[in-house]
Parts: structure tokens; C-alpha cells; sequence
């Protein structure tokens, strides 16, 4: 019990790797040097799958680009709809990003998802944006009249959704994450063998992708509520 | 006594197998009255089991800061 107490703090403490020696040195986090790693394995995948396309006699791979944005538009298209269509770029760029940082624990990487730092920026991310797409949407007044609807009793609770949306969203991604790493460190313990390896492929793959995808679809959900 | 708190928040993990139990049952009534239909009520199946586990992952968030901060 303690051993296992001691482990988990010694997870969830986020170590700074090193010092900025700049304005009397700025601490980077562990999370975000593994950000950055997910950051350049991304673009470099980006540039190599986009660069010199054409319009006819396609290669496999320029086939398999487009395959994969289309698929991912629709994904992400459906949840928004067609008013929301500008904010699929952002929507896809953090679904990726969530999907990668979190499968990349299998590496032997501490996912950045596991800091809650990085969760709670982008549950911030997520809720600026919606409420700047209903602004954008309704201006200024309009926004603020959607508080009270549909009637105007429930004004609190709709200001109150303002908070307990970023909160829930970070708060699930974060759990989650940490959830899984949780019960894989304490099947590990139980059964060192074969076991953690299939069970890794639903905790840590199938779970991961779908709690990048649920963040994502959330967003898109508000930002679709905010906007019609 | 601090074991004993972190036992009871996660008694919020019942709501969610509840709720996912009834979401699965559903889906499975559905899939036998629209078996065509089979891919898009998995798909939501999944999205809401996800959503409905959200109440037992804020157990078991809320264990572990018990365990960890007073423990």
C-alpha cells in the first residue's frame, strides 16, 4: 500500500527536466518536453504526407492523406455542423495531438495528459473558443440573452455552465489517463507477464483514442450549442 | 479512516455501471430491432459509455487526492 502510494505521488509529480537561465530561469516541465517530441513527430508526418501533390496520377501516399482528412472532417464535420465548419482545423489539431500524447505512454514516455497542467490549458482552449464562437455567432448582445435561455430562471445555472464545462472536460481527460496508468502499474504488480500486454492494448491504445476523440467531440458539441 | 473515505468516493463507480448497463441493454434491444443499423449504435454506444464513466473516473480522481494529500 505504501510502496504503491509512493509511486503514484512520484508519477503525478511533474519533474522539471531543466532551466530557462532567462528572467531568473524558467522551469520546463517534463510534459512539455514530451509535447514538443509529439509536436515534431506530427509535423514531420504532416510535411512528409503533404509535400508535392498534384491534381492528377495521385501517389499512395497523397491518396492516403486525403483519405485521412476527409475521414476526420466528416468525424468532426457531423458533431459541428455546417455553421461550425471553420473550427474543424483547431477541433482535428487537438485531436491528434490528445490521441498521440496519450498513446504515448507505450513507449515508455510519460504522457503529457498525466500532468494536469496540460489538461486544464487545453479545457481553457476549449471553452475561450466556444464562448468567442457565440459571440462571434450572436455578437455581443445575443450572447449574452443566450444566458437566459430558454427561461430565465436558469440564468445562475447557465453561468455557473461557464466553469463546470472546462472543469468536467479536464478533469475527464485527466482522470481517465491516470486511471489506466493507475490499474496498469497494479496489474503489473499482480501479474508481471503477458498479461499487462493485452490489457495495455485497451487501456492505454482504445481508451487513449477515445478520450481524444470524447474531449474533441465535447468541444464540438458546445461550440455547435453556441453557435445556433 | 482516510482508507475508509476513499472507499466511499469511489461508491460514485455504481452510478456509472448502472448507466452504462442500461445503455448497453438498449443498444442491444435496438441492434435486434435494426440489426442495419448496427455500426452507427455501436459507435454511440461507445461514445456514451465514455461519458457515462466520467462520473466513476471523478470517484476514483477524488479517492486518489484523498489518499494522497491526507494519507
Amino acid at each position: 500500500m505504501n510502496s504503491l502510494s509512493q509511486a503514484i505521488k512520484a508519477e503525478l509529480n511533474v519533474d522539471d527536466v531543466f532551466n530557462i537561465p532567462v528572467f531568473g530561469g524558467i522551469a520546463i516541465p517534463e510534459s512539455l518536453v514530451v509535447t514538443w517530441g509529439v509536436m515534431a513527430v506530427l509535423v514531420i508526418l504532416a510535411l512528409w504526407l503533404t509535400h508535392d501533390m498534384k491534381v492528377d496520377h495521385i501517389s499512395k501516399r497523397q491518396a492516403f492523406a486525403e483519405f485521412l482528412v476527409t475521414k476526420l472532417e466528416t468525424l468532426i464535420g457531423n458533431v459541428v455542423g455546417e455553421k461550425g465548419k471553420r473550427y474543424v482545423p483547431y477541433l482535428l489539431t487537438v485531436l491528434l495531438y490528445l490521441a498521440l500524447s496519450n498513446i504515448v505512454g507505450i513507449f515508455g514516455f510519460k504522457s503529457p495528459t498525466k500532468d494536469l497542467g496540460v489538461t486544464a490549458s487545453l479545457a481553457l482552449m476549449s471553452i475561450v473558443l466556444v464562448e468567442a464562437a457565440g459571440i462571434r455567432a450572436r455578437s455581443v448582445k445575443g450572447w449574452l440573452k443566450s444566458f437566459t435561455k430558454p427561461v430565465a430562471i436558469v440564468t445562475p445555472i447557465n453561468i455557473l455552465e461557464v466553469f463546470t464545462r472546462p472543469l468536467s472536460l479536464c478533469m475527464r481527460l485527466f482522470g481517465n489517463v491516470l486511471g489506466s496508468f493507475v490499474i496498469m502499474e497494479l496489474i503489473k504488480m499482480v501479474v508481471p507477464y503477458v498479461l499487462p500486454a493485452v490489457l495495455s492494448l485497451y487501456f492505454d491504445l482504445f481508451d487513449g483514442i477515445l478520450q481524444a476523440y470524447v474531449f474533441v467531440f465535447l468541444t464540438g458539441l458546445y461550440i455547435q450549442d453556441a453557435i445556433e | 479512516m482516510i482508507a475508509l473515505g476513499a472507499g466511499l468516493a469511489v461508491l460514485g463507480a455504481l452510478g456509472a455501471g448502472i448507466g452504462i448497463g442500461i445503455a448497453t441493454g438498449k443498444a442491444t434491444e435496438a441492434v435486434a430491432r435494426q440489426p442495419e443499423a448496427q455500426g452507427k449504435i455501436s459507435s454511440t454506444l461507445i461514445l456514451g459509455c465514455a461519458l457515462a464513466e466520467a462520473t466513476a473516473i471523478y470517484g476514483f480522481v477524488i479517492a486518489l487526492l484523498i489518499i494522497l494529500m491526507l494519507g
